[in-house]
């Protein structure tokens, strides 16, 4: 049996949030967190959280499991539980809509911010615009990101100013961009970003490296916009 | 509703990894920093009111040992907010940005200041 310890919120019954407990027959298997968040469902029909893909691609299932934000998806037990106890809270600082379903308009606002797609303004060729694989290969580890928000909601930079430093997830889509040879508005992304706040509120804490569940680095992407910044200024 | 919403942001329910302690840590030591220079500079004060001010300034810091105690505390601040200074500037240099090496160095500043902060207390006793 595990223990199972939920972060419990219901806005129409609950003044508060609360932890509540379950125990759980793992069946001595090594489940993935989210199967045991089904498990929980049978128990309590009233549990919210959100999935889809199952298999880590949509990026939905982001959560904070024993402390560390990752998708329930893909982190099995053996990964994260101690002492026989899972604990399961909602991603930090979004505001939290029902359990473990959190509020993302902040962290989707910040990803509007960096113009998230490609801006040419030169004549679009007859078929398509063509990359060398070298130029292709600079957007390796950048264009991989699912959205899950597990780097910014694990940045106290964000945490403390939601609503005027990028984020690291941002920032990675914003590098993205800056480093797309079929981009012209590099020049317009690095003026939008010139301010105290977008970029300089990351203090290289790397709590985003520690948790992206891709394996991605915002904090290199991060430092590669800084230099186009400083470059730019000088 | 939605102004009510609550906010998971319960920092011991956390795991906070070792790199995070640390440049947490390196703004806390600076504040200690700070604030300790305040001390020391009362200490260099009352040393310069006179022979016998400076005496006591001196017995203080050979015998007294909650002032050797502050002094030792404030050189080891001293000794891991610039490790820790180091780290940032040689990442902001464009190193060791890798998840890898960036513990590594964690673990290397945590090295450096206890090394620090025991020479600080030979020094000091
Ligand atoms: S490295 Fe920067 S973006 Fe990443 S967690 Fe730290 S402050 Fe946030
Ligand atoms: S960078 Fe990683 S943790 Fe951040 S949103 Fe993208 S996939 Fe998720
Ligand atoms: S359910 Fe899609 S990433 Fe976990």
């Amino acid at each position: 049996m595990l223990t199972v310890s939920v972060y419990r919120y219901h806005p129409e019954l609950d003044e508060k949030p609360y932890m509540q407990d379950f125990q759980v027959d793992t069946g001595g298997k090594d489940l993935m967190v989210l199967d045991v968040l089904n498990l929980l469902k049978v128990q309590d029909s009233g549990l919210a959280y959100r999935r889809s893909c199952r298999e880590g691609v949509c990026g939905s299932d982001g959560m904070n499991i024993n402390g560390t934000n990752g998708l329930a998806c893909i982190t099995p037990l053996s990964a994260c539980v101690k002492n026989n106890k899972l604990i399961l809270r909602p991603l930090p600082a979004l505001p939290v809509i029902r359990d473990l379903v959190i509020d993302m308009d902040q962290f989707y606002k910040q990803y509007e911010k960096v113009k998230p797609f490609l801006l040419n303004d030169t004549p679009a060729p007859a078929i398509e615009r063509l990359q060398s694989p070298e130029e292709r290969e600079k957007l390796d580890g950048l264009y991989e990101c699912i959205l899950c928000a597990c780097c910014s909601t694990a940045c106290p930079s964000f945490w403390w100013n939601p609503d005027k430093f990028i984020g690291p997830s941002g920032l990675l889509q914003a590098y993205r961009f800056l480093a797309d040879s079929r981009d012209t508005a590099t020049e317009e992304r690095l003026a939008d970003l010139d301010d105290p706040f977008s970029v300089f509120r990351c203090h290289g804490i790397m709590n985003c490296v520690t948790v992206c569940p891709k394996g991605l680095n915002p904090t290199k992407a991060i430092g590669h916009i800084r230099n186009m910044l400083l470059t730019r200024a000088t | 509703m939605s102004d009510k919403r609550p906010v998971n942001l319960d920092l011991g329910t956390f795991k906070h990894p070792l790199i995070s302690m640390i440049s947490i840590g390196h703004r806390i030591s600076g504040v200690i920093l700070f604030v300790g220079l305040v001390f020391l500079f009362c200490l260099f004060d009352t040393s310069l009111e006179g022979p016998a001010e400076f005496a006591s300034a001196q017995a203080l810091l050979q015998e007294d040992f909650l002032s050797q105690f502050i002094v030792w505390g404030l050189l080891s601040s001293l000794g891991f907010h610039f490790s820790a200074g180091m780290k940032h500037l040689v990442m902001d240099l464009g190193h060791g940005e890798e998840l890898e090496t960036a513990n590594n160095a964690a673990k290397f500043v945590v090295g450096l200041t206890l090394v620090l902060a025991v020479l600080a207390g030979v020094w000091v006793w």
